[in-house]
């Protein structure tokens, strides 16, 4: 009897353990489509099925009781239904569309991006390098997107009617503040930075995110590698001189550092120069970064040391003689930036950043000797509150130390410095209404000691995806900036520069093919204004200044219709004036070509295992005062022509010959005109061009990389 | 008594059909992607992965199902959706089971498959990561059939680029016919393909 009552309880047990319930229901879409092969299970069990082509599906569980109902599809959001298996009742479910999709809409406007996670590359990492003509210089690669305009006797990044300084650049989130090398009055620069050990860049023309300040015009940040991939050793013979390059693993960290020795003398003495020197330049210039993984998190610790001098003499209207000029300049720069995960799903984004510059100018026995302390100190948190609401919050605080001594021996000497702090406070929030419609918004707050008054910046971005492959975008946004350096050394007492961005964007992107085009409009307040020929210790300076840009940028890029071939083009057209500097009232700036175009193409033949690249300049002609005109600044230089070709051989994986000419056509390009600052006896103001240094550019360079896997090489950084 | 025996029996039989419910729901994934369904066992892998929270075997079939599958298909909209999900199963697997040379095959399978995708792209950057993954596999499990074998058909496309010499190449691919021979899974679910595709690249290896 015992046993028949063991016997019932246990079967009732079993057979009440494995009574089967149907679960069944429908999936569709947000707009009630059936959805096909969406799986569908009870967590933690085998119990599940997959939906059919109307979206229905349906299975049995013996589970009872409190259970969670999981469906899953791809680029759809997951479902975690709680349910109890006995009430359970067939019901539909309606999915989300992921908005982290390939295809979802992106806030993009104002920006072009390169890099892994970007998700519309109009740039891959790669093509910073090997663009015809850039010489491994990152900004000449960027001058070959819209919105820029070539200046060719500054070298420097000038976007959208703004100054070069209208243009902040950043590592790993911190600021650099002296981005360029040192350089003479209408000589190029460079940037400072060797692609080397970047791994992706995004460059905003305007409209960026309320975490970037004290900018007018753009900015520009460079990410470094994060994880390297294998020890490798970089060798780099060239007609300008030496490179050394290394990279070491350990288990949790690794160690890279790029060593150049640049010296121009052998290929002065071999390409005639327009200019003669005295001392050819010369640069010894290194950088590392150190990186460290920890559990949740990434430090990184960059650092760049440069050391360059040389000495010319420039022909000058205004001297007999040729004027003298030397410069040494001694820069280092670093920072260190940790990212890192919190609990709760915070992100943490810290860092911070100390530049030192000195320099040494030498101008016809004139003495400039000036330093610059320089850093940022940056935190910021993010928290994904939900996959459609993002939420990011930090501050950042920079600090200036400038001091400067001006020794004429046969005159008099000045010393001029100033001190200033900024701080600043930003908030941003990024909401998906749905994967077809974004908004960014974001608040912007900064103090700056030195100008004492608090700005407003509001940032707002919105973005709308119209079909599979374009989307349309809106940004706006309110830009301050501290005067630079030039004026702050005499001016005590000055406001901030102003502007306002207002963009539209059309994007469209299909598989291989990038088609872009932003119409923009800037206005311009409180710029500085002076009443001397350039800005002096005893000049007068106001902040009355405006201007206005307004233009239309366009960039194709295509690297599918044709076989190995990739190529883009961009053409800008900008109409700008301003009433700034010293000028009478408001016009187009000496820096303004109405009409910029440029095509780049990389061609890959097989068969010789190279790369040809291609790149073609143009800008229509620059504005410029003559004295001997009444109307001020009424002339106009001829059109800029660059065509420069580049040709990188691999002669075996590790091993590639590299061969490139700027200028091929020896185009002579005029860049504008100094006067006479006196007329001669004729009454007429003597002038002279400001032109290029050389007609043509030559380099022939020889890269090894050494490495375990025998396979890695620089072609990427060419 | 025999009442009692009865009810052991049905019992046990309870038990064992628990037991077996991976190995029943892993023949099942395995036979409906034999049948040429892979949605519905990657489906089914998904489901045993969310109960059998220690093991990494559907999840590595989960990547691999899908890999596979990228590697046949010419839409890159699905290919890029195939990869992410592959990845985002080999994350789930790793995290169980650090330092497995299968697993590490299967993320150097991965990264092949995007280089495949867009090889301008992606060559320069993955090409190394993917050596350096085949070097630990190796470290891991020298006699791993298909870390010999994927790591040498991987080698072998550059080197035939280069026209460097294939003959140490192939020798590996010979070694890794052996190694395919005398290998033994841990279970009759854990990783046991290859051979197949080992005979057919080593048949091409030996005409040049």
């Amino acid at each position: 009897m015992k046993a028949l009552f063991t016997f019932t309880v246990l079967v009732l047990t079993y057979f009440t353990a494995n009574a089967q319930h149907v679960i069944s229901g429908k999936i569709t879409d947000g707009k009630g489509n059936p959805l096909m092969a969406a799986n569908i299970y009870l967590d933690g069990t085998y119990d599940g099925a997959t939906s059919g082509e109307d979206g229905s599906f349906s299975f049995e569980t013996a589970e009872t009781g409190n259970q969670v109902l999981v469906i899953s599809f791809i680029s759809f959001e997951d479902v975690r239904q709680p349910i109890v298996v006995e009430s359970y009742k067939a019901q539909t479910f309606k999915m989300r569309e992921s908005v982290n999709t390939l295809d979802a809409v992106v806030l993009s406007a104002g920006t072009f991006e390169a890099g892994d996670n970007a998700k519309v590359n109009a740039l891959k990492p790669l093509d910073i390098v090997t663009t015809a003509g850039s010489m491994g210089d990152i900004v000449s690669a960027l001058q070959t997107l819209p919105g820029t305009n070539t200046v060719g006797e500054s070298g420097r990044l000038f976007v959208r009617g703004g100054e070069a300084d209208e243009t902040q650049t950043f590592i790993d989130g911190i600021r650099v503040a002296q981005p360029y090398g040192a350089t003479a009055n209408n000589l190029p620069t460079r940037g400072r930075f060797s692609p080397f050990l970047f791994k992706g860049m995004t460059f905003s023309t305007g409209g960026y995110s309320a975490e970037y300040g004290e900018a007018l015009s753009s900015v520009l940040l460079l990410k470094t590698i994060d994880e390297p991939t294998q020890n490798q050793t970089d060798i780099s013979l060239m007609t300008l001189g030496l490179g050394l390059g290394n990279t070491k693993m350990w288990d949790n960290s690794s160690l890279s550092f790029n060593l150049s020795y640049i010296n121009l003398e052998p290929y002065q003495e071999l390409i005639p120069q327009n200019i003669t020197w005295n001392k050819p330049y010369q640069s010894l210039a290194g950088e590392s970064v150190y990186r460290y993984k920890f559990t949740s998190g990434l430090l990184k610790v960059y650092a760049a040391f440069d050391y360059a001098d040389f000495s010319i003499n420039q022909e000058d209207v205004n001297f007999e003689e040729p004027v003298r000029t030397g410069i040494d300049n001694n820069n280092f720069y670093t920072n260190a930036s940790y990212n890192g995960m919190l609990p709760n799903q915070w992100v943490i984004h810290t860092g911070f950043s100390y530049g030192y510059s000195h320099n040494d100018i030498g101008i016809n026995g004139v003495d400039v000797k000036n330093r610059e302390h320089s850093s940022h100190i940056k935190l910021k948190f993010k928290k994904k509150i939900t996959n459609r609401f993002k939420l990011s919050f930090g501050s950042d605080y920079f600090l200036t130390d400038f001091n400067e001594d001006y020794n004429d021996p046969n005159i008099f000497s000045f010393n001029s410095e100033y001190n200033n702090s900024i701080s600043a406070v930003y908030a941003e929030a990024d909401i998906f209404f749905s994967k077809d419609l974004a908004l960014k918004a974001g608040w912007r707050n900064s103090y700056s000691e030195i100008v004492d008054n608090t700005t407003i910046e509001p940032r707002v971005s919105l973005a709308y995806k119209a079909g599979k492959k374009g989307q349309f975008s809106l940004a706006y946004g309110d830009f301050y900036q501290t005067p630079k350096q030039d004026y702050l050394k005499y001016y005590s007492t000055p406001d901030y520069e102003k502007t306002s961005h207002y963009i539209a964007n059309y994007m469209y992107n299909n598989e291989g093919k990038v088609f872009r085009a932003e119409a923009y409009y800037k206005d311009y307040k409180d710029l500085i204004k002076y009443d001397t020929q350039s800005p002096q210790y005893n000049s007068t300076y106001n902040n009355l200044g405006e201007g206005y840009a307004q233009g239309v940028d366009l960039f194709w890029r295509d690297e599918k219709s044709i076989k190995n071939m990739q190529y883009w083009v961009s053409y800008s057209f900008i109409d700008s004036e301003r009433d700034y500097k010293n000028y009478e009232y408001q016009v187009t700036p000496s820096y303004i070509a109405k009409h910029n175009f440029s095509i780049v193409t990389k061609y890959w033949i097989n068969d010789l295992k190279s790369q040809l690249g291609v790149t073609y300049s143009f800008n229509s002609g620059r504005p410029y005062d003559n004295p001997n005109e009444s109307t001020f600044m009424n002339s106009q230089t001829k059109a800029y022509n660059n065509l420069s070709l580049s040709w990188a051989w691999l002669l075996s994986q590790q091993k590639i010959l590299f061969f490139s000419v700027s200028n091929v056509m020896g185009s002579d390009n005029v860049f504008g005109y100094n006067y006479a600052n006196t007329p001669n006896a004729n009454g007429q103001y003597m002038r002279q061009a400001i032109t290029q240094p050389a007609d043509r550019f030559f380099f022939v360079g020889f890269f090894w990389t050494i490495s375990t896997d025998k396979k890695t090489n620089q072609l990427d950084n060419l | 008594m025999i009442r009692l025996f009865t009810a052991l029996a049905i019992l046990v039989c309870g038990i064992i059909t628990a037991q077996t419910k991976y190995e029943a729901g892993m023949e099942k994934a395995f036979a409906l992607w034999s049948e040429d369904k892979p949605t519905e066992a990657v489906a089914l892998f998904e489901r045993i992965g969310a109960a059998e929270k220690d093991n990494w075997l559907p999840y590595y079939y989960i990547a691999l199902a899908n890999t596979t599958e990228a590697f046949t298909t010419k839409d890159k909209e699905k290919i890029t959706g195939l990869l992410n999900k592959a990845q985002e199963a080999q994350d789930k697997a790793t995290m169980l089971s650090p330092d497995n040379a299968e697993l590490l095959v299967m993320q150097a399978m991965i990264h092949t498959a995007w280089i495949a995708y867009d090889p301008m792209t992606n060559g320069m950057k993955l090409s190394g990561i993917v050596n350096q993954i085949y070097e630990k596999a190796l470290k891991l499990a020298p006699n791993n059939p298909r870390v010999v074998f994927c790591k040498a058909e991987f080698e072998l496309g550059g080197a035939k680029y280069f026209g460097t010499d294939t003959a140490p190449i192939c020798e590996q691919i010979k070694k890794s016919l052996v190694l395919f021979e005398n290998f033994e899974p841990e279970s009759p679910f854990h990783p046991k393909w290859g051979l197949d595709r080992a005979k057919a690249i080593a048949a091409t290896c030996n005409e040049e």
